[in-house]
């Protein structure tokens, strides 16, 4: 199969389901009321567009979604790093402390946080980081564990001092593992978005959902979701471009969904 | 990599980190370091932990919760292996041209479309089912496609020399052989089905284990809010090693042929159920949930057609509480 025919049955498949989506429920055969048209839905997105609606809630949401996931990659990569890297009877301890903390999902602990947060936007970048530091953690840990032990005496015998073999050789054989720790969390950010914001938000996509919920406005909550899936694809899409750039290997589907479990299950995994 | 120190001390190591800060929640709120109203010393969480068993509370509103999850997650089982086979197998080029779909839709908020199959279904039980369907059916389709794809060619090509049909190619090769990344799928799913699922139960139900937290914080019993969060904790643990665990158990042999999963159980650690009888029992305990869940679910139905709040309930009351 040539490379360029297999973009272009892809891009035909869409091209299809896109279709389908406008005929179906045009000419009725799925109710309209329930799936709206696709033209429809992109008109929607149209106004609300220009009334600047979408916009500001587009914004509101994606500040969000990104401070918490910054907040995220801020504390669990180094946290990570130093369990993995430097201290492995200390990781050893915090390990199922950690595997514990990584089930407490956030929506249930959203009273509690209240308590201490207050229901602002601090509370909402908590709950969002809080979910996202642990597929990070969990990676960065098991990326460095798994890192070659012959390509580490190596450097260590060409006299690499510590700073430097940590620098050119273990973050490098680890940024795959962390990179798909960092996309896991990308997607959960985007679904604790929507869920702290339904709890209790007066902006945001999520509260537009749920808004429109309320009102019995499908359309809306159509035109919702698809620019929240639009950002979450956006995103994982861009995270896959700087990993590809980054890496130093080549990608395996084998490794890919190892590292997948490590990431949501736990390092031990 | 503690082959030195002996088992003891090595699980005295590993739980240490629990035990501390199980220690510094006791001690905490005793010593007024923390508001002990906002955060209650362990004892009294497990007290009231122990209050909501004996009142049969907990156990009703856990099988509700475990009957949604576990039907669920059955519905993506029957809808996703299939799919997953198909594409794997029968239509590789298929689920190549499909594949940038499938990565969209899966990345489809299942918030976002709570409020789409609450339309479309009712609030009732059907849609909370479809959003935990939906949520863990696409790790279930995309590691069976990779699981039909990394089954070896060699025990292909030799069943085949030996005349086997495509039907017995499929139950006896290419299942078996997938089965232990299938079931990885599963466990993802699963995981990912029980923060979904006691999220949704928060956001509008009237009964399960995130309405039971829920309902907790809008009566400001402020330890029951720990203990239920606890228990969902201690739950998604277990379900979690109790998975990993019949993994191990079930698929013992798949080290020989799979290249996917590598250096899993330790070849010293002989799983002392067969599992042949773990299969068994796993099956036995599903049909036990799905028969009480139901039973359960019935009487909660019926019990709360009056007070089932309505969907944004929670939104409200948040908004109340901040201003």
């Amino acid at each position: 199969m040539e490379r360029h025919q297999l973009i272009l049955y892809k891009i035909l498949a869409v091209a299809a389901l896109l279709s389908l989506w406008e005929v179906l429920p045009r000419f009725g055969i799925v109710d309209p009321l329930f799936i709206p048209s696709l033209s429809g839905v992109i008109s929607t997105i149209y106004e609300m567009t220009s009334s600047g609606e979408l916009g500001k809630h587009t914004l509101v949401s994606l500040v969000r979604a990104l401070s918490g996931l910054l907040a995220a990659l801020v504390v669990g990569l180094p946290l990570g790093l130093l369990l993995g890297g430097w201290f492995p009877r200390v990781q050893t301890a915090t390990e199922p402390l950690m595997e514990l903390f990584a089930q407490a999902n956030p929506v249930i602990l959203a009273h509690i946080i209240i308590f201490f947060l207050g229901i602002g936007q601090t509370a909402k970048v908590f709950i969002i980081a809080w979910l996202c530091i642990w597929p990070i953690t969990f990676s960065t840990i098991a990326g460095i564990r798994n890192v070659d032990p012959t390509l580490v005496k190596a450097a260590r015998s060409l006299g690499l001092g510590r700073f430097r073999l940590f620098l050119v050789v273990v973050l490098p054989s680890a940024a795959g593992s962390i990179f798909t720790g960092l996309r896991l969390a990308a997607g959960y950010a985007y679904i604790m978005l929507v869920a702290s914001e339904m709890m209790g938000a007066s902006s945001g996509l999520g509260f537009l959902v749920v808004q429109s919920q309320e009102s019995y406005n499908i359309t809306r909550i159509f035109a919702g979701a698809s620019v929240i899936t639009l950002l979450a694809v956006v995103t994982d899409q861009l995270l896959k471009l700087v990993e590809k750039r980054l890496s130093f290997r080549e990608e395996n589907d084998a490794d890919d969904y190892v590292r997948m479990r490590q990431a949501v299950l736990g390092p031990a995994a | 990599m503690n082959r030195n120190i002996d088992t003891f001390q090595y699980l005295l190591l590993r739980w240490s980190g629990v035990m501390v800060f199980l220690v510094l929640w006791e001690i905490a709120p005793r010593l007024e370091w923390i508001d002990p109203y906002f955060v209650p010393p362990l004892s009294v969480v497990l007290g009231s932990i122990g209050e909501l068993f004996r009142e049969g509370v907990l156990i009703s509103h856990l099988l509700i919760s475990l009957w949604r999850g576990l039907l669920g997650l059955l519905v993506a089982i029957v809808f996703g292996i299939p799919i997953g086979l198909l594409l794997g197998w029968r239509f590789p080029l298929a689920a190549e041209v499909l594949n940038p779909i499938l990565r969209v839709l899966s990345q489809v908020n299942p918030f976002s479309l709570l409020p789409i199959f609450i339309l479309c279904f009712g609030i009732g039980e059907t849609a909370k089912i479809a959003v935990v369907g939906w949520v863990s059916l696409w790790p279930v389709i995309f590691y069976t496609v990779t699981a039909v794809r990394g089954v070896e060619p060699v025990q292909v090509k030799s069943a085949r020399a030996f005349g086997i049909s495509e039907s017995d190619l499929l139950v006896h090769v290419l299942l078996p052989a997938s089965l232990p990344l299938i079931l990885v799928g599963v466990r993802i799913g699963a995981g990912l089905t029980f923060y979904i699922l006691v999220a949704a139960e928060m956001l509008g139900a009237s009964a399960g284990l995130g309405w039971l937290v829920h309902n907790s914080a809008m009566n400001y019993q402020i330890p029951r809010i720990y203990a239920g969060a606890t228990f969902i904790v201690l739950l998604g643990y277990l379900l979690n090693r109790g998975l990993l665990w019949a993994e191990k158990t079930l698929f013992d042999w798949r080290e020989t042929i799979s290249g996917l999963v590598r250096d899993q159980a330790p070849a010293d650690v002989k799983p002392w159920i067969t599992p042949r009888f773990a299969a068994a029992a796993l099956a036995g305990l599903v049909v036990l949930i799905v028969v009480a869940g139901s039973v359960e679910v019935y009487r909660a139905n019926l019990q709360g057609g009056e007070v089932m709040p309505a969907g944004g309930h929670s939104r409200h009351v948040g908004q109340a509480v901040g201003e």
